[in-house]
Parts: structure tokens; C-alpha cells; sequence
């Protein structure tokens, strides 16, 4: 977070942060913290010499974070021979890992799919990261294509706990949630290294180490019913695409889950069932042969089945179809009066 | 075309001055017009972030900012004729790199965009994550979107879009009724999973959403589309309110208010009381109430009026009795 104290001569923050990555640029052998306040534009205003600074090293230490957040690969190096004093530590920014390489460059229509890519996070967590993204290739001068026309595509992370989870995806910490597993009726406290986020079936999953089993685990993001905190805790990934593992995995699922549902020919849950990937009609033909609809997580299908109504019948699995009465059951005990005998009016079909 | 009003925060801000120098030295004497329009920003947003590149720099050998470690820029082009040529670079002249949660974004989108008829060649759109990561100053952090199931209809609809045609399927109305609609089909959108068609539909004579999942036997018609979409606005939100959408009052437990969000009319009051709120959610029918209510079973119910809790018991009921079970 950037914060400003007040002072007389006050200095933008961007400048503050322009400055300071046009200085760590333009060393070679980087400059310490205290060359850094008592010069750097921004800093030098503030800077007491031989007093007391410890509000503008704070001041420095938020703003190195905020700038390795944009991708600024801000170095710090220790002078050979001298470990250990804090002072003489030295920070610079390499200007080869600083520029994007001179092969990445992209071509019109790359970029029109760049731009829709980034468009898709418009209200997403991950937007002000798009946003940036698109500067960053904006500044290469391409001319974008039309934008394709008559597409507007969203992916939404909705979940509150998709934000600090995918931060400490990115450093790496511990975290804790509380989860509440189905079936279950209250919610136990988890503490997970996270790996990877992955949408599967328009929902997010969280797949990472539980470090009670010490086993890995795979966590629906609408399940978590408090707030995700990060521990100061850190930990080691051996690398690897988690990412595409617990997609495999979630879909491995998907594939073996079956349900067994018979529809009523013509209505809503015969078009879109029908529909649901990987749905498949026994004999091919027949309309009152028995669907076959696949899932990954039985409370959400329960869920979708029981709304409806008298449209499908469950034949199998059991817990399924036993899912899907007791919502239907619990629907009419909370719908029912006393004296149920209301006029219909006519409005409904 | 400025294409967010949202306020850019420092961060943002600095990311903007990063990447309009390299712009700058590649584009001499650029105007401010065709920046901004390039970007995507206000033209006072430009000229802004140009006055301030211009006194930025290095503290150089004397820590002094001496005129040498700063940028420069042809002070007169740019008061007189709003351009920008830069006469003196300090420190930067290359496109930064992305970060690991930048280049993820990216590449997740990718992801999901390769459900799109156009992008079925995986290969580009492989190569094109391929530069994403290596152009990323750590590897990309590891989110990711399986690309969702699309039928043949999203190929039809697009190449309907593409051509100008009209479509016709058969689509259930709020009332559950089978319709055959004739759509102008205007723009595809989607929400995560489902895909939808925002179009004028002939019947109703006015624009309407379509879920893709929901129409049958879809045709593609060569007849020319009569309304285009520069002819009507398009609203942000999916679902356009009509009068005579029914409000009812529903009593939600608050972890699951998420769920029905997008039923909430604007304005609506939310009155919480012991982990439950009261509120109102807004259906074109009871026919999609019922549906939404016994989804969402045990944690929404509708508390008023009288009719429209009849009609929920009255199909929770019919779809328990196909167990044989009364309840």
C-alpha cells in the first residue's frame, strides 16, 4: 500500500517511483539505502541528514515491494566479503532483466487476442494486473486489429477468497480458511500451501498441500466461509505445472462421476442437460431413454437437478438422488402454509 | 476512446510512465491525439505523464539532477503543437517486462478464449502463452481455466454475427412455453461457463439475452439482419430489466447472498437479522422463481407474497412426488 506522510515538499507518488526505477536503471553497482533517500527524487525532500529516517526506510521498503509487484526485477546485492550489515547492502535494477527480450514482439492479430484475453478480466480480480499487461504491449507501438467484434467474453472471480489467494500463490505463503466440506454441517479450519487456481466448469477450485495430512488436496473456492489469511509462514514448490495437473484431475473427476436422470421430453432440463458437456443418451434414439450426465462435485449437481422439479427423475447413484429429495423436501417445508390454498391466477404457465 | 474511467492508482500510474517512453522514442514527434487513442487514455492523461517525464532523471555524478540526467523533450512542439519528441533519454528506452501475475492473467484468458470458433488453432495461441512466460520476469503464476465445452451452435452464431445473417431456434420463454425465435444476432458474451446471445429478437421486438444451452434446432437463414449493432445500445449488464418483471421478498442466509446477487434489484433494502437477510429478488416469471428458489433450497426462501411461495411448495412438491414420496 503507498501512503504518504506529510511533508512540505511533496512529491508525487509516481514520481517518487518513476525516480527511484530510473536510478536503479542507471547503476551499475547498484546505490545503498542511504545514497537512495538522501538523493533519489522523492526521497531527498524528506531525508534528514544524521537524523532520524526510520519513516522514509519504511517508505522504501513499500515501495520496493509495490515495484517488484509491476515485474521490475529490483536486485539486492550484498558487497562481496560483507555479509550480514544491512547498510552496505546495495540495490539495482539489471537493465537485461528489466527489458522484455527483443523476440517477444507481437504481430496485429496477436494483440487482438491479447486485448480480448485482458477484456475477459474486466471485473475480475485479476484486472488491474490486465490492465497493466496491455500498457506494457500497447508500448510496443503494434496497431491492434479490430477488437473482434460481437464477442464480449467475462470470467469472473467472484469469490472474496480468490484475491489473497492468488497473492499468496505468487509468494509462496501458508494460508488458513475456514472450509466447509459438504455433508458437513460446520466448517474446520484448514491451513494449505497453495499451488495453483483453476476454473473447471465455470468454478474455481484451489488445488495445494494441506499441512495437517500433508497430503494434496483440492478446495472449491465458494466453500471457504471466512476470510483467507496469509501466515508468515513460506514454503517450497519443486516446480511443475500444477495448474494443468489439477485440471487433469478435476476432469478425471468429471468423467467418472455418472448420473443417471431421466427428463421430460421438451422441457428446460431436456434442452440443457442435454447440453452439459459430456452428456450422453444411452440408446441415442429414444427421448425417454435415461440421460447420462457427468459432475464434479455432488452437492452442485444435487443443486441444479433440484431446480428442476418434476422435470427429471434421479435413477442413480443413491446419495444423488438422495441429495436431490431432501433440497426438494426442505423447499416444500419452507414454502408451505398453513392454510395452502391460495388462488392460482392465472399467472403462471 | 478512453476505455476505464477508474482512477489509475499509483501503481498503474507508474506503469503507464514505463511504458509511454519506449512509445515515445520509437514514435517521433508523435501527437498527443494519436497517443491517447493508442493507449486508450484521455489526451490530458498524455500530457500529464509527458510534463512529467520531462523533468524526471537520474541524481547522476553530482546527485544534483543536472540537466544532462534528466529527460527532455522539444518543450515549443509540444505547447504549441500538442506532440511529443523526446530530445534527451535517461536510463530506459526498452518495453518492461510483465510480472508473474500479469503474464498469468494473460495466459489465462488465452485459455479461455480458446473455446472461440477462430482460435481452434491451438497451436497460435499455444505459442502466443509461450511468449508470454518468457517475456515475464518470473515464471507465471499458476492459474488456470480449462476452455470450456462449446457446441456447434457458438460456430453458427459466429459466422451468423460475422456475415450479417439472421438465425432462428426454438428457445422455452419465462413461462416455459417452446418458441420459435427470429434473432438479428448482435454480440456473443459470456459469464465464466455459459455462453449467451445478445440480439434483437423479431418476436418481442426488442434486444434480448439467449442462453446458447437453451435453444434447439438452431438454423442459420441468409437473410440479412435489419438491425445492426451500432442501431441499438447494448447494456453492461446481461439481464435488461422490463416492467413486468415480479419482485418477491426472500429471506437469504447471508454466506450464500453471493448466489443470487445478480436477482437483487438495485436500491433493494437488505435487513440482516441473525446470519439472515431479508431482501427482494426480481424474476421475469415465477416459472424461473421456483427454479432459482429450489436451487438454492434451505438457504433462500421466499417470504412473500402468498402466491408466489404456493407456486415454489407446488413444484418443490411435483418433483418430490416422481419419488413417490409425499413428504
Amino acid at each position: 500500500m503507498l501512503s504518504e506522510t506529510n511533508s512540505p515538499a511533496r512529491i508525487p507518488v509516481e514520481e517518487r517511483l518513476f525516480s527511484l526505477v530510473l536510478a536503479l536503471l542507471a547503476t551499475e553497482t547498484g546505490l545503498t539505502k542511504n545514497e537512495i533517500l538522501s538523493t533519489v527524487q522523492g526521497y531527498r525532500q524528506r531525508y534528514a541528514a544524521g537524523g532520524d529516517n526510520s519513516a522514509l526506510e519504511r517508505q522504501f521498503e513499500r515501495d520496493k515491494d509495490d515495484i517488484r509487484e509491476l515485474g521490475v526485477p529490483l536486485e539486492t546485492v550484498a558487497p562481496p566479503g560483507d555479509t550480514g550489515n544491512n547498510q552496505n547492502l546495495r540495490y539495482r535494477i539489471p537493465k537485461g532483466s528489466y527489458d522484455l527480450p527483443p523476440d517477444i514482439r507481437f504481430s496485429p492479430e496477436e494483440m487482438t487476442l491479447l486485448s480480448l484475453a485482458a477484456a475477459a478480466w474486466k471485473e475480475g480480480s485479476l484486472s488491474a494486473e490486465s490492465r497493466r499487461a496491455i500498457m506494457k504491449l500497447r508500448s510496443l507501438g503494434v496497431e491492434t486489429d479490430d477488437p473482434l467484434v460481437g464477442y464480449a467474453p467475462r470470467l469472473r472471480a467472484r469469490e472474496a477468497a480468490f484475491e489473497p489467494l492468488s497473492i499468496a500463490l505468487e509468494r509462496k505463503t501458508i494460508v488458513t480458511f475456514s472450509y466447509l466440506k459438504p455433508g458437513e454441517t460446520a466448517a474446520r479450519l484448514r491451513s494449505v500451501a497453495p499451488l495453483a487456481l483453476v476454473q473447471h466448469q465455470g468454478r474455481w477450485h484451489l488445488q495445494g498441500i494441506d499441512q495437517d495430512a500433508q497430503e494434496p488436496r483440492t478446495f472449491l473456492l465458494s466453500r471457504i466461509v471466512d476470510a483467507v489469511r496469509a501466515t508468515t509462514n513460506t514454503f517450497e514448490a519443486p516446480g511443475g505445472d500444477y495448474a494443468a495437473r489439477a485440471l487433469d484431475e478435476l476432469e478425471r473427476i468429471w468423467e467418472g462421476n455418472v448420473a443417471r436422470v431421466s427428463v421430460q421430453p421438451g422441457t428446460d432440463a431436456a434442452v440443457r442437460l442435454g447440453k452439459r458437456y459430456g452428456t450422453d443418451r444411452s440408446s441415442g434414439t429414444d427421448p425417454n431413454e435415461p440421460l447420462t450426465v457427468h459432475y464434479s462435485d455432488l452437492n452442485i449437481l444435487a443443486d441444479e437437478l433440484a431446480s428442476f422439479g418434476p422435470e427429471v427423475l434421479v435413477h442413480s447413484p443413491e446419495k444423488v438422488r438422495d441429495a436431490v429429495t431432501t433440497r426438494l423436501r426442505r423447499a416444500v417445508a419452507d414454502h408451505r402454509d398453513e392454510a395452502d390454498q391460495h388462488e392460482q391466477e392465472g399467472r403462471d404457465a | 476512446m478512453p476505455e476505464n474511467a477508474s482512477p489509475m492508482r499509483a501503481q498503474d500510474k507508474l506503469t503507464f510512465l514505463l511504458a509511454l517512453v519506449p512509445f515515445l522514442l520509437d514514435h517521433e514527434r508523435v501527437s498527443v491525439a494519436e497517443t491517447a487513442e493508442h493507449f486508450g487514455v484521455d489526451q490530458e492523461q498524455i500530457r500529464e505523464a509527458v510534463r512529467l517525464i520531462a523533468v524526471s532523471g537520474v541524481p547522476g555524478d553530482t546527485s544534483q539532477y543536472l540537466h544532462g540526467d534528466l529527460f527532455d523533450i522539444a518543450w515549443d512542439d509540444f505547447e504549441d503543437n500538442d506532440r511529443i519528441a523526446i530530445t534527451n533519454r535517461v536510463a530506459i528506452d526498452d518495453s518492461p517486462r510483465f510480472s508473474a501475475r500479469e503474464a498469468a492473467a494473460l495466459i489465462a484468458g488465452l485459455q479461455y478464449l480458446s473455446a472461440l470458433p477462430e482460435n481452434a488453432d491451438h497451436a497460435a495461441i499455444g505459442s502466443l502463452m509461450a511468449k508470454l512466460t518468457h517475456g515475464a520476469s518470473a515464471s507465471p503464476s499458476q492459474v488456470a481455466v480449462a476452455g470450456t465445452q462449446t457446441d456447434e451452435s457458438l460456430r453458427t452464431i459466429r459466422a451468423a454475427v460475422g456475415s450479417g445473417t439472421r438465425v432462428e431456434f426454438g428457445y422455452l420463454n419465462s413461462r416455459g412455453e417452446q418458441e420459435r425465435r427470429r434473432v438479428d444476432p448482435l454480440r456473443i458474451e459470456s459469464i465464466d461457463d455459459d455462453w449467451y446471445l445478445r440480439g434483437w429478437c423479431h418476436l418481442r421486438r426488442a434486444v434480448r439475452t439467449f442462453r446458447l444451452d437453451r435453444m434447439t434446432e438452431l438454423v442459420a437463414t441468409p437473410e440479412p439482419i435489419s438491425y445492426r449493432p451500432s442501431d441499438v445500445s447494448l447494456p453492461d449488464t446481461l439481464f435488461e430489466p422490463s416492467d413486468d418483471d415480479l419482485t418477491v421478498s426472500v429471506a437469504v442466509a447471508e454466506s450464500a447472498i453471493g448466489l443470487i446477487v445478480d436477482y437483487i434489484p438495485d436500491g433493494a433494502r437488505r435487513r440482516r437479522q441473525g446470519g439472515i437477510v431479508h431482501t427482494q429478488v426480481r424474476v421475469a416469471h415465477y416459472h424461473g422463481l421456483k427454479r432459482l428458489v429450489c436451487r438454492h433450497s434451505g438457504v433462500l426462501t421466499v417470504t412473500a407474497p402468498p402466491q408466489a411461495r404456493a407456486i415454489v411448495a407446488e413444484w418443490a412438491g411435483a418433483g418430490l412426488a416422481r419419488y413417490g414420496d409425499d413428504a
